[in-house]
C-alpha cells in the first residue's frame, strides 16, 4: 500500500526526515512512534503532497506521492494534528464541504454524511457550530472527515492526542473497527494504545527509521531479559556475594523487606535464562525462596531503548 | 471546475454569512453616500461643468475609504487558513493550488462588486427622486464603473498576495494597505513633480487617479483596461507561487 524507499527531507542544514524507507501491506494497522521532533509529522506530511520531499521517493497504492499528488490524494483520508477546522461552519455543513472536495455528490455524498456521522458519533451534534464542540468531538470530526470518501489508506497524526481516557478508549476502538476495512498509518506517543490496536510499528528518530517490525517480534527480539527478581530468606551481603558468581548474571542489588526477607535484583545477560540455575542456587544452599520472576520487556522498554540519547 | 465552484460558494458564504460581509457593505454605502453628497452640495454652492459622476469620485476622500476596502475584504483569505493550519486539510485534499487561489480572489472579488451595487443605486435613485434632469449621462456611469472594477481586480489581488506573505491578518492587512498607497502615490508622481521628469509617462500610465479621471468622463481608454488585466494576472500568478514557495520552505 505505501512504499517508501530513501525519502528525506532537509530543512536547511537540519536533516528533518533522513532517508527512511519501509513498507506498510494493504490492511495494515501500523503504529508510527518516536519523540518529539523525530520526523513524524514532516513525513506525514509528505506521504500527503503538503510537504515536497528534498529527494527520494515514496508511492502510495502504486502511485508516486509527487508526480501524482492528485490522484494519491484522493485515496488517503488524512487527519492532521490538531485538527485544523472552520470553526465557524456547523459540523454537517463542514462534512458537505469536505466530501464534495473529494468529489462526492448527490445521493453518494448524502448516505456517506449519514454513514460517518453514525460511526463517529456525531449524529446529535450535526447542526452545531463546530467551534461550540469539545476537543474529542472535534476529533471525531476530523475522523469523520478522513473518512468521507472511503480511502483505501487513513493516515492520522496522533489521533487521541488531548482526549481524556474514555474518549480515548472510544477513538481506539473507533481505530480498530476501521481496520478491518483500511489501512491505517497513525503516530503517536502512546505506547499502549500502540500494543493494542498495531500490528506494526516503525519506530523513527531524528529522521531515521530505528526499527520496523510488529509489536511482538520486536518485543522478543529485544528480551534484555533484564532483570529478575527473586526473594530469599538471607542476609543482603550474603546474596550479593554469592549470586554474582552464577553464570550470565552481570549485577545483583537487594533490598531488605520489613517481613525479614530480601529481595534482589539480578541484572542477567541479553537473551538468557538464569532463572533455572538461581533456583538450583537457592536449593543447593538452602536459602528459603518464596519468589522467582522475570520481568518481560514491553513496547516503551524497546522504545526507549532505541531512542535514548545517552 | 467543479472544485472551484465548491471553493468558491464556501469563501462568498464566509462573507456574507457573518455580520462581516453586511457591515463592510453598510460602510461602503455610507461612504459613497456623503461623497454624493458632499459632490451635491458642491453644484448647489457653485456652477460647475464637469458632470456629477466626475465631481463625486474626483473627491480625495473616495481615495481613503475605497483603498481601505481591500486590505479589509482580504487580509484574511490565506493568513487565516494558515494560522489555524486548515491549509493543510485544504491542500491535501485533491484540490489544486490554483483552485484554492482563484476562488478565494473571485469570492472576495465578487464581495468588492457587490459594495459597488450601492453606489449605481445612489445615481439611479438621484434620477428618480429630483425632478432635474440628472447632471450626468450614462457614458460617464458606465465608464466610472468599468474602472472601478478594473482596479478592483488588482487591487483585490494585490490583497491576496500581502494575505500569502504573513500568517497574522493585522500583518497581511498592513502590507496590503501599503502596497495600495504606494501604488497609488506612484500615480501621483507626476502630479507633484510635473511631467517633465523622467520616466513621467510611466507613473501616469499606472496612475488610478489619472484612470479614474479619464473613465470618470467616459472616455472607456484600452490602455487601461490592459494595465489592469495582465497586473491581476501576474499578481494572482505571484500568490500561487508564493502560496507553493511557503510550503515547499517550511
Amino acid at each position: 500500500m505505501i512504499e517508501i524507499v530513501n525519502l528525506s527531507k532537509h530543512y536547511g542544514r537540519h536533516h528533518a526526515v533522513d532517508e527512511i524507507s519501509f513498507e506498510v501491506q494493504r490492511g495494515d494497522i501500523v503504529g508510527f512512534l518516536g519523540p518529539n521532533g523525530a520526523g513524524k509529522t514532516t513525513t506525514l506530511r509528505m506521504l500527503t503532497g503538503y510537504l515536497p520531499p528534498t529527494s527520494g521517493a515514496a508511492r502510495i497504492a502504486g502511485l508516486d506521492i509527487f508526480r501524482e499528488s492528485l490522484e494519491v490524494r484522493k485515496k488517503i483520508g488524512y487527519m492532521p494534528e490538531n485538527v485544523p477546522l472552520y470553526v465557524e461552519m456547523r459540523v454537517k455543513e463542514y462534512l458537505r464541504f469536505r466530501g464534495a472536495l473529494r468529489g462526492l455528490s448527490g445521493t453518494r455524498l448524502r448516505t456517506r454524511l449519514g454513514e460517518v456521522m453514525e460511526t463517529c458519533g456525531l449524529s446529535h451534534v450535526r447542526r452545531k457550530m463546530i467551534k461550540t464542540l469539545s476537543k474529542g468531538y472535534r476529533q471525531r470530526v476530523g475522523l469523520a472527515d478522513a473518512l468521507i470518501h472511503e480511502p483505501e489508506l487513513l493516515i492520522l497524526d496522533e489521533p487521541t492526542n488531548g482526549l481524556d481516557p474514555n474518549q480515548i478508549r472510544a477513538i481506539r476502538k473507533l481505530i480498530q473497527d476501521l481496520g478491518k476495512e483500511h489501512t491505517i498509518l497513525l503516530s503517536t506517543h502512546i505506547l499502549s494504545e500502540v500494543e493494542m490496536t498495531c500490528n506494526k510499528v516503525v519506530i523513527i528518530d531524528e529522521g531515521k527509521v530505528r526499527a520496523a517490525d510488529s509489536p511482538s517480534n520486536l518485543v522478543s527480539s529485544m528480551r534484555r531479559a533484564g532483570r529478575v527478581t527473586m526473594e530469599l530468606k538471607i542476609a543482603p551481603e550474603v546474596g550479593e556475594s554469592i549470586l554474582p558468581t552464577i553464570e550470565h548474571v552481570t549485577k545483583v542489588t537487594s533490598e531488605l523487606l520489613q517481613d525479614g526477607w530480601t529481595r534482589f535484583s539480578v541484572f542477567v545477560a541479553p537473551n538468557t535464562d538464569t532463572r533455572i540455575r538461581l533456583a538450583a542456587l537457592a536449593a543447593e544452599k538452602g536459602w528459603p525462596l518464596r519468589s522467582l520472576s522475570r520481568r518481560n520487556a514491553n513496547l516503551e522498554e524497546v522504545f526507549v531503548e532505541l531512542t535514548r540519547k545517552d | 471546475m467543479r472544485t472551484f465552484r465548491i471553493l468558491f460558494f464556501k469563501e462568498l458564504k464566509a462573507y456574507f454569512l457573518s455580520p462581516f460581509g453586511w457591515l463592510i457593505c453598510a460602510f461602503a454605502a455610507l461612504m459613497q453616500g456623503l461623497l454624493l453628497s458632499t459632490a451635491m452640495k458642491g453644484f448647489l454652492d457653485t456652477p460647475r461643468t464637469e458632470s456629477l459622476v466626475f465631481a463625486t469620485f474626483q473627491a480625495p476622500t473616495f481615495w481613503f475609504y475605497f483603498l481601505f476596502l481591500f486590505p479589509v475584504l482580504t487580509m484574511r483569505l490565506f493568513s487565516e487558513e494558515s494560522r489555524s493550519g486548515t491549509l493543510e486539510g485544504l491542500l491535501t485534499a485533491p484540490v489544486k493550488t490554483w483552485h484554492v487561489v482563484l476562488s478565494k480572489f473571485c469570492a472576495a472579488y465578487a464581495t468588492f462588486l457587490i459594495l459597488l451595487i450601492p453606489a449605481f443605486v445612489h445615481f439611479k435613485l438621484f434620477t428618480l427622486l429630483t425632478e432635474v434632469p440628472p447632471p450626468f449621462n450614462t457614458g460617464e456611469l458606465v465608464g466610472v464603473f468599468v474602472i472601478l472594477a478594473l482596479m478592483g481586480a488588482l487591487f483585490t489581488a494585490f490583497g491576496c498576495l500581502a494575505s500569502c506573505f504573513t500568517s497574522s491578518q493585522i500583518i497581511a492587512g498592513i502590507v496590503c494597505i501599503g502596497i495600495l498607497l504606494i501604488h497609488f502615490l506612484l500615480g501621483l508622481v507626476t502630479f507633484f513633480y510635473g511631467d517633465k521628469i523622467p520616466a513621467a509617462s510611466f507613473f501616469s500610465f499606472i496612475s488610478s487617479s489619472e484612470h479614474l479621471a479619464t473613465y470618470s468622463r467616459g472616455l472607456i481608454d484600452s490602455r487601461p483596461l490592459v494595465y489592469y488585466l495582465v497586473m491581476t494576472g501576474f499578481i494572482l500568478f505571484l500568490t500561487h507561487h508564493l502560496l507553493d514557495y511557503r510550503r515547499w520552505k517550511k
